[in-house]
């Protein structure tokens, strides 16, 4: 059972209504345990492969098997899959009429049915794992962007999900800020969390991830253990770009 | 201090054109030679004249001198009766009166015509408020809905009602729904402007829903929340708060377009105005008293209503 991979999509492809190709045939297969990072430029797809993994993206073709269940198959609870793939947003999106500890609660005791004080004591854990136990009620308005982030990651670990994705979880914060949510991502990544990240962090790749993607134009172009990936790319096109990000 | 000086001086026109105003109707109705008589129109507001004491059979009337007794004894029989606990007596003595007809009126005060009026339209506006709520948030969540059926029906529902004169659904309700139904006034009534109010709260139901980020479906649903979760829990909470200045206004609207409701055999504020005016032919004292009286009302509910808000805002 270990063997299996926790993911594994195969020639997904995603055609737009209006005939753009965002995907055009990926296979991925991820670990457990495994942490993945997605790199490239943007419109390259990482995005929109990232949210086919757990279905907030309709796909056009292929299929994505997460934990042994078809994703995209008809007759899927999809409310169910997702409550085992946590999902980080580039803004956030925490919900402004909760306070810090009402978000990270909303989810376990109106899904999962967890008795509100048992769910109570978990965010506060999860608030204190993540540095914020003395933000608990605070609205989200009174937080800085770093601060959000953290409690959108709490909110996400609060259904104990068995893989977490992260859509460019720093593009959206000061810089001073992007170092207190990678901090965080790094202690998951200790504990054996399953991780796939689309960033454009290369030094949190580098030391972090166990393999390294490279997309662009709707498909995986390179993909290797972040030693090779960054200092001897066999990629032509990685080259240029990582040319042009590292400059 | 010269910004002081012009605010000052704008203060003095506003005052100015308000004088102006006002002497302007005074002139107006001065010209048709009307005589303003503010004097009758309390006791449309607090009858002084209380219960009226009826005649219980056909009978001749005799008060005692001092005013205080008035007996009866019945035409063609034995029976009698005399009160004492009556303000002013009706009948005369020797007057020959029948069953039910006005002997006096009993002490104390009433609520007048005016007043019962006003209650009427309260009660009215709130039951509608009620059920255009309930409405208005099935029909908004319809227009912002998958569902190919509830997106069509309440789209056509929000256009129907809105192209069409409430007036004219006022009719439609009471002549034909209402016969064929056996509706009282009342009912109809509230079903015209509950279904009237409720297609509008539904447009700002709706623009409600749409003015929350995507980001906030998008989260909720990646939690595993199921749609009317996220909807429950998540966007109508932020929807609600967002639209409660719309809110507001529609009801106030609400209070305002329930006159139209005198069309019909319901007594509420306005049909009490058209009654006094009817007998007593002082159009515009009781014109402009029940529009004050309107005004209280809805000054009212937008006071309580910004008070909410700054209470929300708060959290």
């Amino acid at each position: 059972m270990t063997d299996a991979p926790l993911i594994h999509a195969t020639g997904v492809e995603k055609c737009y209504p209006n005939g753009t190709q965002a995907l055009k045939g990926v296979d991925l297969k991820v670990a457990r345990g495994e942490v993945v990072c997605i790199i490239g430029p943007s419109g390259s797809g990482k995005s929109t492969l990232l949210r086919a993994l757990n279905a907030m993206e309709t796909i056009t073709g292929g299929e994505v098997v997460v934990d042994g269940i078809s994703v995209h198959a008809r007759g899927t609870d999809l409310n169910k899959l997702r409550t085992h793939v946590g999902m980080v947003f580039q803004q956030f999106n925490l919900f402004p009429h909760m306070t810090a500890l009402e978000n990270v609660m909303l989810a376990p005791t109106r899904v999962l049915k967890r008795p509100p004080e048992e769910a109570r004591s978990r965010a506060e854990k999860l608030l204190a794992k993540v540095g914020l136990a003395d933000k608990a009620n605070v609205h989200p308005g009174q937080l800085s962007g770093g601060q959000q982030q953290r409690v959108a990651i709490a909110r996400a670990l609060a259904m104990q999900p068995s893989i977490m994705l992260f859509d460019e979880p720093t593009s959206a914060l000061d810089p001073e800020m992007v170092g207190e949510v990678l901090e965080v991502m790094k202690n998951l990544a200790r504990e054996g969390m399953t991780m796939c990240v689309v960033t454009h962090e290369m030094g949190f790749a580098r030391a972090v991830a166990n393999r390294v993607i490279f997309m662009d134009a709707g498909l995986i172009q390179y993909q290797n253990a972040p030693q090779a990936f960054f200092d001897a790319p066999e990629s032509e096109r990685l080259k240029l770009f990582l040319g042009q990000v590292l400059k | 201090m010269r910004q002081q000086k012009s605010r000052g001086f704008w203060y003095g026109v506003y005052a100015l054109v308000l004088l102006a105003l006002v002497a302007g109707i005074w002139g107006m109705s001065a010209r048709v030679h009307y005589d303003w008589n503010w004097k009758d129109v309390p006791r449309y507001l607090v009858s002084t004249s209380g219960q009226e004491l009826l005649a219980p059979f056909d009978a001749y009337v005799s008060i005692t001198p001092d005013g205080k007794t008035l007996s009866l004894k019945e035409y063609g029989g034995e029976r009698s009766a005399s009160y004492t606990d009556f303000a002013q007596a009706y009948a005369e003595s020797g007057d020959l009166v029948f069953r039910d007809d006005l002997l006096a009126y009993q002490a104390g005060l009433k609520p007048g015509i005016l007043l019962v009026g006003l209650w009427m339209t309260l009660k009215l506006s709130a039951v509608s408020l009620v059920f255009a709520l309930l409405l208005g948030l099935v029909a908004g969540l319809g227009r912002v809905a998958d569902n190919p059926a509830a997106k069509q029906l309440s789209s056509n529902y929000v256009e129907l009602i809105r192209g069409t004169p409430l007036l004219v659904q006022i009719f439609i309700v009471y002549f034909f729904i209402g016969t064929v139904l056996q509706l009282s006034a009342f009912t109809a009534g509230v079903v015209a402007l509950a279904v009237f109010t409720g297609a509008y709260i539904a447009e700002i139901i709706r623009s409600g829903i749409e003015s929350v980020p995507k980001g906030q479906m998008e989260a909720a649903r990646s939690l595993g929340m199921n749609y009317t979760q996220t909807m429950r829990y998540v966007i109508l909470p932020q929807a609600l708060k967002k639209t409660l200045p719309s809110l507001a206004g529609q009801f106030i609207n609400l209070i305002k377009d329930s006159s139209l409701v005198s069309v019909m055999a319901l007594t509420d504020l306005t049909k009490a105005g058209r009654e006094i005016i009817s007998s007593n032919f002082r159009p515009f004292e009781v014109w402009f008293t029940i529009a004050l009286m309107y005004l209280l009302l809805t000054g009212t509910l937008s006071y309580l209503v910004r008070r909410l808000e700054k209470r929300l805002a708060h959290d």
